[in-house]
């Protein structure tokens, strides 16, 4: 039972993770590979703030999405001069470049040993400790998400970007500051997951590197593609299917590194069976056209 | 005195490698228009492919040599009229590709970890000593490995410039559209792209192994430092990525000398931003296609 | 009728313009001072220069020398969004539009965003409504106003060749410009189209907009426009009344040429 309910708040935050990376990519267009790199941020944030340095969990999440938003801004303007490809390149990088501060900067992060004892947070008086405690609060996080991100994909934020999307010049010929719009999208992004880090961290109380690596990026950004870019419950049912699904077997008794790869093998199958044979996702209905 | 020679002697070893890399990357990048990904997965294959051959079948060098170069033409030949050309033929768009590419090498990378383990494996049969060369210690391996950049780098560079298909390439890489009027049949010239592309990787890929260690994270490594190499030369110039890699192997020694190693990587990817941020057509490289009005 | 806008239409200007691509020179010393009211034409052989007259006089070329005003205020090395709020609102020879979204929904995305006076007001649901309302009216007036209204619930890709170039005339008006510069409004559709373009784009013009489009059908021109303007080889050969123009023997040598 403390399994399945693990492996729902896991279902949760990666929930958060893809619908707050959804507004970026399925709605703008935007492939970004630096996901992780926000969510490391705020999980980071967090557990120096309040791990090491006993902050109460407020100052650990606000300076977790301050960080994040603010960095968010480089990938903004690496979006000014990159055309698509060699965008996704950039943010590629960025995400390394993150990575690996987080793995070296041993003063801060302690590298790879990584940041043990982070407190469970108290909010609004109720300290969470239980694995529902956990489960609501991610639950309400996602509403959040869900709902800011169906705030800017609609009305005249939503079509500009939607336009963004398909032909930035056309946008900007009708008086419309790209790059406003693509700060924004980024900075709230960025945002939730810090959010999403900062749950972790308290979560599971242990952070190190690996957890935000590239490789989560990747996760990530093929749990929206998977799930249905620019759909309002794809994101959520990729992250249900590829955080879900890779558990099953695990009961299928092989070894573990057996079971590693070969939920590798399929995770990747399944990347590129979705491309091929359903582009908009399971639950989406916008393909990437060039 | 000797420490500067070593770190240019590291560099120069390293760098090779690199620019091989950055040309066959480049190369692709160059023709096809996207970054794909799987190059790491078809070297890391290439790789383990010659210690399969070699050293667990038991064939000889050249033989072992020519079946890994030959796996890895057939793989990237397979993405690209598998997966690629009929996304391309959809209308898909780059990012599309991009997830497909990297799908393909998480598969083929979990593949090679399946079959092998991860435990890290030896292409070379035993130690061979070091020579001293300017003062600076290498062996005769990591001669080897420069020489055969070096010519590999050159050989491709002469082809593109002087054969027919090579001609027929850099059509394809200025502008797909004009080419395609002009007669060249560009389907054909992405599948011999992606078949030489991944020959060399497989070349570059067995040379490393025989001077280091293998593990089936390899590709990833090498990938990262094809595409800095490719990008901050410029993908559409093969001297671009030559110096291009030179530059990111000897950049790289000379970081190690002055931070812990473990920064080494992280260099390479600042220079790679720095370089997308200020000159993202790179050093050498064409200017970027920009939305045409 | 409603003019469709509240920007005033801009004394927009360029002077010794000259800009050049790999080495072609597309546009040499172009000075023009366009009137403020009425409708120019542009025209000229191919590779003339004009479609880069419009990309410099609309911000998305950057002239290697000379600079562009409007109103007075030099707007040479503007960003395009910020020339287009200032009411410079142009067409793309490749008709542009964005297919994936409905027809209402990229006349909609045309009009101007309007102004928050509280950053906040954003999140307000009922000002949204209300902004949204106000958007929609002006987004289907446009469509009537192009002969569009039918088709407005419809996919913009799923539109005829013809359709589309009324779709990009309605986002222009629909923005409330005052200033329309077209990289051929009417080329490549059928006759019955073209006439009901060549209407739109009259009606425009008496709602007040200034109009500068570029054309070849010397037809059209000669029904729409008050002045012409003759582009070759990069320099502006001729430039006066239409039909004085047309008649002019320096003009029809450029064109055979």
């Amino acid at each position: 039972m403390d399994y399945v309910l693990h492996i729902l708040v896991m279902m949760l935050i990666y929930s958060i993770l893809s619908v707050s990376l959804d507004l970026a990519v399925g709605h703008t267009g935007l492939v970004s590979l630096a996901h992780a790199s926000f969510y490391g941020v705020g999980a980071y944030a967090s557990a120096i703030l309040c791990g090491l340095m006993g902050f109460s969990f407020w100052v650990g999440i606000s300076a977790g999405i301050v960080v994040a938003a603010l960095m968010s801004v480089g990938l903004s303007i690496m979006s000014l001069r990159l055309s698509e490809d060699y965008f996704a390149i950039g943010t590629f990088s960025f995400g390394l470049v993150v990575s690996s501060v987080l793995t070296n900067w041993l003063s801060v992060t302690r590298g790879p040993f990584g940041i043990p004892g982070v407190p469970p947070p108290i909010i609004f008086g109720w300290t969470v400790r239980s694995q529902v405690g956990y489960l609501v609060a991610g639950a309400t996080v996602l509403a959040m998400a869900v709902i800011v991100v169906r705030h800017f994909s609609s009305h005249q934020f939503g079509r500009v970007i939607h336009c963004i999307r398909e032909d930035e010049v056309l946008a900007q010929s009708f008086g419309k500051n790209t790059l406003s719009f693509k700060v924004t999208v980024f900075a709230l992004g960025a945002c939730f997951a810090a959010v999403a880090g900062s749950l972790y961290a308290h979560y599971i109380s242990f952070v190190d590197p690996t957890s935000f690596s590239i490789n989560e990026s990747i996760l990530i950004l093929s749990i929206v593609i998977v799930g249905g870019p620019a759909s309002r419950f794809g994101p959520i049912i990729g992250a249900i299917l590829l955080v879900g699904v890779p558990e099953v077997l695990r009961f299928a008794g092989l070894p573990f590194s057996v079971a590693a790869d070969l939920r590798q093998i399929l995770y990747g199958g399944v990347l590129v069976g979705i491309v091929l044979f359903r582009p908009q996702g399971i639950a989406g209905n916008y393909e990437f056209r060039r | 005195m000797s420490i500067g020679v070593q770190l240019v002697a590291n560099g120069i070893v390293a760098g090779s490698a690199y620019s091989l890399l950055g040309i066959s990357f480049g190369l692709i990048y160059s023709t096809a228009r996207f970054f794909h990904f799987a190059y790491g997965g078809i070297y890391t294959a290439a790789a383990y492919a010659a210690y399969l051959t070699f050293v667990v079948l038991h064939l000889p060098f050249g033989l072992s040599l020519a079946l890994a170069v030959t796996c890895a033409a057939c793989l990237g030949v397979l993405c690209q009229t598998m997966v690629y050309q009929p996304l391309r033929r959809r209308g898909s768009g780059p990012a599309s590709l991009l997830v497909a590419s990297l799908g393909l090498f998480v598969v083929m990378q979990s593949v090679v970890s399946l079959g092998f383990g991860d435990a890290t494996r030896v292409l070379r049969s035993g130690g061979l000593g070091s020579v001293a060369v300017f003062g600076a210690l290498i062996t005769p391996i990591q001669i080897a490995v420069i020489v055969t950049n070096l010519v590999m780098c050159a050989v491709v560079w002469l082809a593109v410039q002087f054969t027919r298909i090579g001609r027929a390439t850099r059509a394809v890489a200025d502008d797909v559209e004009l080419s395609r009027i002009a007669g060249v049949n560009v389907e054909r010239v992405i599948v011999i792209v992606f078949a030489v592309g991944s020959a060399l990787a497989a070349v570059a890929a067995i040379l490393a192994s025989l001077d280091t260690d293998m593990r089936p994270t390899m590709g990833f490594e090498a990938l990262l430092m094809g595409v800095v190499a490719a990008v901050i030369g410029g993908t559409g110039s093969i001297p671009g990525a030559f110096v291009g890699g030179m530059f990111l192997g000897l950049a790289q020694q000379i970081g190690v000398w002055r931070l812990p190693t473990a920064w080494q990587d992280a260099i390479a990817f600042c220079l790679l931003i720095l370089c997308l941020i200020f000159r993202p057509q790179g050093v050498f490289g064409l200017p970027l296609r920009r939305t045409r009005i | 009728m409603n003019s469709g806008g509240n920007v005033a239409t801009g004394q927009l200007q360029c002077e010794s313009i000259s800009k050049s691509f790999d080495g072609v020179e597309a546009l040499r010393d172009v000075t023009i001072n366009f009137p403020a009211y009425g409708v120019v034409a542009v025209i000229g052989p191919n590779g003339a220069g004009k479609t880069t007259l419009i990309n410099v006089l609309s911000g998305f070329t950057r002239p290697d020398s000379g600079s562009v005003w409007l109103n007075g205020l030099e707007i040479t090395d503007w960003l395009p969004y910020k020339i287009a709020r200032q009411g410079v609102v142009r067409t793309f020879q490749d008709v542009r539009i964005a297919s994936e979204m409905s027809v209402l929904d990229n006349v909609m995305l045309a009009c101007a965003h309007p102004r928050s006076t509280a950053w906040f007001s954003d999140l307000i649901p009922n000002t949204i409504r209300a902004r949204e309302q106000v958007i929609r009216r002006s987004a289907e007036e446009a469509l009537r106003f192009a002969q569009l209204h039918d088709e407005l619930s419809r996919r913009a890709g799923d539109l005829s060749y013809g359709q589309r170039k009324l779709l990009t005339l309605a986002c222009c008006f629909a923005s409330g410009a005052g200033t329309l510069l077209l990289d051929e409004p009417i080329a490549g559709v059928y006759p019955e189209m073209a006439l009901q373009i060549a209407t739109v784009l009259r009606e425009m013009s008496k709602c007040g907009k200034h109009i500068v489009f570029i054309e070849h059908d010397i037809a059209c021109v000669r029904r729409l426009a008050d002045e012409v303007i003759v582009l070759a080889e990069g320099k502006v050969i001729a430039r006066g009344e239409t039909a004085e123009v047309l008649a002019r023997h320096e003009v029809m040598e450029a064109y055979l040429d």
